[in-house]
């Protein structure tokens, strides 16, 4: 055979063996073949969702115009006989508020004429999707600025710009000055009830009355507020563009409301890859919109981040602890089987169960008695006593454990033996040598663990599901408030976002694009981990098999 | 490496201390507490599974207890009372008295804080007592035939944090007829409205139906009040007689142990006889929901019956359970208004608690009171309160999950409305009256379900990779293409279940046939392009590195696979006619759905590859290379070496791959949960869906909750869930660390 270079007459069992050989190399090529596929899949989905298309224009036989972008085409299906052979397109006609409906279905013998006229716009709005049409007219506290597809183009960016600096500064005022005093009027009606529960003296009464007087101060400023947000939203419904789509029907839409206005089919290739790059950026750092199936993931990525720290303060000491145990203190015996077989365990248990313990255990067991200690005047709303991104963190740790242990261990087992007998024999402690001398010799496969470690963790989704994920968090879990960082909030979380928008959303349809944005990006941070992590593994390894002959 | 770090910096002590024995106390110190510290971090990390493990029994462990049943309180009365209600909170008692009174007696203290006179006793004798089920009204029948009923009203208030119970007894109201008299039994109920709807034996042998109702006109605000009566046979000897929440079906039992059914709405129907039970009918209750009969006999026995789907129309009912007996006769039964519990209490003042779905006896014992007259269960399922002959006693019942017992989790019950015993999990239903199911065993067949089809497809495609990458590939090509396979194991599974269930289902729906297809046209390529690629020149193959033909594999594949969906619609049309999913409908006769175990096993199976392939690899490259050589050395060719020598050596290793894999496939979430469409079927169809477990607990355990029964039974499945994958990875570890040993020694 090819590898021994023995050949002559073949016995039929070599034949079968040489068959089993394919058979194992046609097993492993469906291994690659699955893995590299799956990744050009989700990266050539992902990747497409930012790129603009051309905006098409059909005029159907029966007459109704329509236009929108061209999401496939397909055979139509068999089942209807009618139709065999036929082919169907799908349509992503927007205009959620005028048609109800993103998408509709063409069938090849429906269509007149498809055109790809250049003054049709696609507007991003806030709410309601997108819009494609053409403009007629910019208005300005009801009387025309501008009129024609032209000259409102020329005259809207300025308009528009001003517009979302106005938005902006809504924006600012409600989460700025308005927050804080909803924030004030909260806390103060927490210290009320703290003081009730203390029970009546005269200082109570002087407390309470203290209170008030500060309740009557915030109340004030909250009027003053809220009239100055309504007179600045006022404004901002303003400036009106007239749009028309495809039928003709006419639509004001706020200029306020408009994220982008682009003209797709006359946008050149520079201006066409700028609004690519444009889209990434928004995706990567805006707000979610419309129950999160459009605008950014922030809050998400944000979410997942800190989630990923957190765990790590917690899961690196405990798991270098383990390995330390493990490679440097304990003898080969039942204790150390005993260890390896939990960790083994930690490993192989399913995440769910760890999700499971964790509701029951940090969030309703710990979470539960720190409210009643701390927190009683806000009860029975739960601070602490529900899912938030500490207990999450936790569980997490409690799951990757095993991910630092394996990678720490292997880090200590690099280090050469003869290291530490020089340290030892130089009369430092055990104690000092692993301090000084092995961790330091290890760090590289520690760090190894910790990367795995989180790259783990930013990917698990089931047991956040339990302990303190949510579709749409109201606020970070870190702000400008006492005391900054607000470990019991709940959190935005990567893989909870591509399970729902792509499964729980009003749209599963129109949302799945940016499901793939989203998991494109998930993925890419994951393997980019686990990428980093065996290159430094890689590195530690041949600086060792150098350094220790 | 760093420099200084071999050297004790800035010390001078460190010096000094070279070859001497004692080292400074501080030092050692820290060397101690070091000590600990590290081994109490390997000592944790036994401590986190077993806290894992023991908190997840402690949460479970309360599902399978019993009831536990104090007396909460006793008052004398004199004379006893022959019916009795209780308030929520078991502060208030309100009794039919001896004296034709109605009274209302507090239970702390036992004093009297109403009371009405009903009926005059110098008059005509109170005959019986009846309490509304719901607690709305006490009935009492006099000796000259007329029934009043009494409305009884409870005022919950709060007064600085304070619960104040008040009762007021309201204006009673009077049935009777003008030529006849009611006799016993008679039966009441009452709406929220206010309408009052009462049956009653009457002296002539018949039955009396009255329906009053009384209608507020929203405008006027004026009442309205409207009776109407209606009369049907009675069977001889009637004994007992039950009504149903609706008021749509009366049930009477007589003598023979034979159970009559009336039609009550809008008026009543002649009596139809739905059952005979064996045995003489001494007491009848309705389960909450209406449709289920408890049934006490003379001879002690207790049973439940009722209407089963296959008999049509109430006309029938089934026996369904029998409950172990009492001694002596059942005397009083009465139902829980919360949820399918009932109180049998037989004639020698035994008092047992009973559940009707999970067949549980949940607590048995005196009655704490002589002679018992009257039994009834508190609005919240949470006492049982008595009259006897001279007292009254309620029993405070602690009892958190009557409704579910290890036989009811696993083994199949007869639900209410089920045609048979049946394995069902439907933990949450739109009524008041819903019977949760909790059926573990669907759920289990549906983990087994997609662990089998996962499993198919990733035991073979990884263990066979694994050997092909640790025997037959040059080094060189196997760090590149083994770090690529276990890249997959870093894939978030919500990534693959959302690829699974939005992408790849719709499209195997389409392309089914093409997959058939491949199963069939891929070994066929493999072997065919293996003959090609032999067929090159040495040359150019010896150019590449060992093993490059899986490469060109990929390849020959992909086009294969390329060409196999090309084919798809012809091959559909030439082998199913047209369509798959007709052909399967109508010839095999099984429903397809687009997310079904197939699609599921793909991306499962995708997840527990890389698992798979790791450990075996592992394996199979640590096989001492003193047996392959010496193998190679005796003539033997690769395949010799590898099928005889390589693969039993590391035979254990791939048992415990494939049980970690097996263990993943269990435990994974988020897969089945996006790719499936999660209803609890018992089913092994691979062209349906189903539910696991683990994706069960994900479902459900938002909505549960806290300590409720939903909550312990999802605990309980993380336990199996736990169990099984702790029982799989300790083997696998076991079996590894023996290899590992015997490696060693090779």
């Amino acid at each position: 055979m090819t590898m021994l270079g023995m050949t002559s007459r073949r016995r039929s069992t070599e034949r079968l063996g040489q068959v089993f050989t394919w058979m194992c190399a046609g097993a492993l090529a469906l291994n690659l073949l699955l893995a590299v596929g799956l990744l050009i899949l989700i990266g050539m989905h992902g990747l497409a969702y930012f790129w603009q298309a051309s905006v098409t224009e059909i005029e159907l036989k029966d007459g109704t115009r329509l236009i929108g972008e061209v999401h496939g085409i397909e055979a139509v299906p068999t089942a209807d006989a009618a139709w065999e052979g036929e082919q169907r397109m799908r349509l992503k006609i927007g205009n959620r508020d005028l048609y109800g409906l993103d998408f509709r279905w063409l069938r090849e013998s429906e269509i007149e004429t498809v055109t790809t006229p250049d003054e049709v716009v696609l507007l991003e709005r806030l709410e309601w999707g997108n819009f494609y049409g053409r403009m007629v007219e910019l208005r300005q506290a009801g009387s025309p600025v501008a009129a024609g597809s032209e000259a409102v183009l020329a005259a809207l960016p300025d308009l528009h710009q001003r517009q979302m600096a106005l938005r902006e500064s809504i924006e600012s005022l409600e989460h700025g000055e308005m927050g804080e005093v909803n924030y004030e009027l909260e806390k103060l009606r927490l210290e009320e009830r703290a003081v009730r529960m203390r029970g009546d003296d005269a200082r109570a009464s002087a407390d309470l009355a203290r209170m008030e007087r500060t309740q009557a101060q915030l109340d004030e400023r909250y009027r003053e507020l809220a009239a100055e947000l309504t007179a600045m939203r006022d404004r901002l419904h303003d400036v009106v563009l007239v749009m028309r789509d495809a039928g003709g029907q006419t639509k004001e839409i706020a200029v306020g409301e408009i994220v982008r206005v682009v003209q797709p089919n006359s946008m050149g290739t520079l201006a066409s890859v700028r609004l690519y790059l444009g889209r990434i950026v928004e995706f990567v750092s805006g707000a979610p919109r419309e129950s999160n199936t459009e605008g950014g993931i922030f809050p998400a990525i944000f979410g997942t981040v800190m989630m990923v720290f957190l765990m790590s303060f917690a899961v690196v000491p405990f798991g270098v602890l383990a390995a330390l145990y493990l490679r440097e203190y304990a003898k080969d015996g039942p204790m150390v089987r005993a260890v390896r077989i939990a960790v083994n365990n930690l490993a192989g248990v399913p995440s769910i169960v760890f999700g499971v313990f964790g509701l029951g255990f940090f969030v309703y067991l710990i979470g539960g008695t720190i409210d009643q200690l701390f927190y009683a005047e806000a009860l029975p709303t739960p601070t602490f006593g529900t899912g938030g991104i500490l207990w999450a963190s936790l569980t997490l740790a409690l799951l990757t454990v095993p991910v630092v242990i394996v990678a720490a261990e292997e880090g200590l087992a690099a280090v050469p033996r003869v290291v530490r007998e020089g340290s030892l024999a130089l009369g430092a402690t055990k104690f000092e040598t692993i301090w000084r001398v092995v961790l330091p010799a290890a760090s590289p496969g520690i760090l190894t663990g910790m990367i795995l470690a989180m790259a783990r963790a930013a990917g698990e989704v089931a047991p956040l599901m339990i302990v303190g994920m949510v579709k749409l968090a109201p606020s970070l879990p870190v702000d400008g408030y006492f005391p900054y960082v607000h470990l019991e909030r709940k959190f935005m979380h990567l893989g909870f976002h591509i399970y729902d928008v792509g499964f729980q959303s009003p749209n599963v349809e129109a949302s799945q694009p940016l499901v793939f944005a989203t998991a494109l990006l998930l993925v890419g941070v994951v393997i980019g981990m686990n990428f980093v992590a065996i290159v430094v593994r890689n590195r530690v390894r041949r600086s060792y098999a150098t350094s220790a002959v | 490496m760093r420099g200084d770090a071999t050297t004790p910096e800035g010390d001078p002590g460190a010096l000094a201390a070279v070859g001497a024995v004692s080292i400074p106390d501080r030092r050692a110190l820290a060397d101690r507490i070091a000590a600990i510290v590290v081994r109490a971090g390997g000592v944790g990390i036994i401590a986190s599974i077993l806290a894992i493990l023991v908190f997840i029994v402690a949460e479970v462990w309360p599902l399978l207890g019993g009831a536990r049943v104090v007396v909460d309180a006793k008052l004398s009365v004199d004379p006893p009372a022959q019916a009795l209600l209780v308030d929520p909170y078991r502060s208030i008692v309100v009794s039919v008295d001896g004296d034709g009174h109605v009274r209302a007696r507090s239970l702390e203290s036992g004093s009297v804080v109403d009371e009405r006179k009903v009926i005059d006793v110098s008059m005509s004798s109170l005959v019986a007592g009846l309490a509304d089920p719901e607690g709305r009204f006490l009935a009492l029948l006099d000796g000259s035939g007329s029934i009043a009923v009494v409305p009884i009203a409870w005022q919950v208030s709060f007064d600085q944090g304070q619960r104040k119970i008040a009762v007021e007894i309201g204006d009673p109201s009077s049935y009777q007829l003008p030529e006849d008299r009611l006799v016993m039994p008679f039966v009441a109920r009452t709406t929220e409205d206010g309408s009052e709807v009462l049956a009653a034996h009457t002296a002539t042998g018949q039955i009396a139906l009255f329906r009053r109702s009384r209608e507020v006109n929203d405008f006027t605000g004026e009442t309205k009040e409207s009776e109407s009566r209606s009369f049907a046979a009675a069977p001889a000897n009637l004994q007992h007689l039950v009504l149903d929440d609706e008021q749509e079906s009366l049930f009477g039992s007589a003598a023979g142990g034979r159970i009559y059914r009336w039609d009550a709405r809008p008026s009543l129907a002649p009596p139809i006889e739905v059952a005979q039970v064996d045995g003489d009918i001494t007491a009848l209750t309705l389960l909450l929901g209406g449709r289920a009969l408890v049934v006490g006999l003379e001879s002690g026995g207790l049973q439940v019956w009722f209407p089963t789907v296959a008999a049509e129309g109430h006309e029938s009912l089934s026996l369904i359970r029998k409950f172990p007996p009492h001694a002596s006769a059942i005397r009083h039964l009465t139902s829980s208004r919360r949820d399918k519990g009932f109180v049998a209490v037989d004639a020698a003042d035994n008092v047992g608690l009973y559940y009707s779905t999970s067949e549980r006896v949940l607590w048995r014992g005196p009655a704490q009171v002589e002679a018992v007259r009257a039994v009834v269960m508190s609005p919240k399922g949470d006492g049982i309160a008595m009259s006897g002959s001279q007292s009254i006693s309620v029993l405070e019942v602690d009892n958190p999950h009557p409704d579910v017992s290890l036989w009811s989790l696993f083994a199949p019950v007869w639900y209410e409305g089920y045609s048979q015993p049946e394995y069902v999990w439907q933990s949450t239903g739109g009524t008041d009256d819903f019977e949760p199911k909790y059926s573990l065993t669907p759920l289990l067949i549906g983990t087994l379900k997609g662990t089998f089809y996962s499993l198919l497809i990733a035991i073979p495609l990884g263990v066979l990779g694994a050997m092909y990458v640790s025997q037959f590939m040059h080094p060189r090509l196997r760090n590149v293409i083994k770090p690529t396979v276990e890249l997959m194991a870093a894939l978030p599974s919500v990534v693959l279940g959302f690829l699974a269930g939005l992408w790849l289902a719709p499209r195997i729906e389409e392309v089914f046939s093409a997959l058939l297809l491949m199963i069939v046209a891929f070994p066929v390529v493999i072997i065919v392009s293996g003959s090609l690629w032999e067929r090159l020149p040495v040359r150019w193959r010896n150019r590449m590195p060992v093993g490059s033909e899986a490469l060109v594999f990929a390849v020959t594949l992909a086009l294969a696979g390329a060409g196999c969906l090309a084919l798809n619609d012809a091959f559909e049309a030439a082998v199913f006619g047209g369509s798959f999913q007709t052909w399967l409908r109508s010839v095999v006769g099984l429903q397809y759905d687009q997310r079904n175990a197939i699609v599921v096993g793909l991306a499962m199976g995708f997840a527990v590859i890389p698992i798979i392939f790791a450990i075996s690899e592992d394996a199979f490259s640590n096989v001492p290379r003193t047996l392959v050589s010496g193998s190679l050395a005796l003539g033997a060719n690769r395949w010799q070496t590898v099928s005889r020598i390589v693969l039993p050596t590391a035979s254990p290793g791939i048992f415990s791959a494939i049980m970690v894999g097996f263990g993943r496939a269990v435990g994974e979430t988020m897969i089945v949960l996006m790719a499936t469409g999660n209803t609890p079927i018992r089913d092994w169809s691979p062209f349906n869906g189903f539910r696991t477990l683990s994706a069960n607990i994900a479902v459900e355990i938002p909505e549960a909750p806290q300590f409720g029964t939903l909550y312990r039974v999802l605990f309980l499945a993380a336990l199996l869930l736990f169990a099984v994958t702790f029982a799989l990875n300790t083997l696998a570890e076991l079996v590894r660390q023996r290899l590992r040993a015997r490696y060693a020694r090779l």
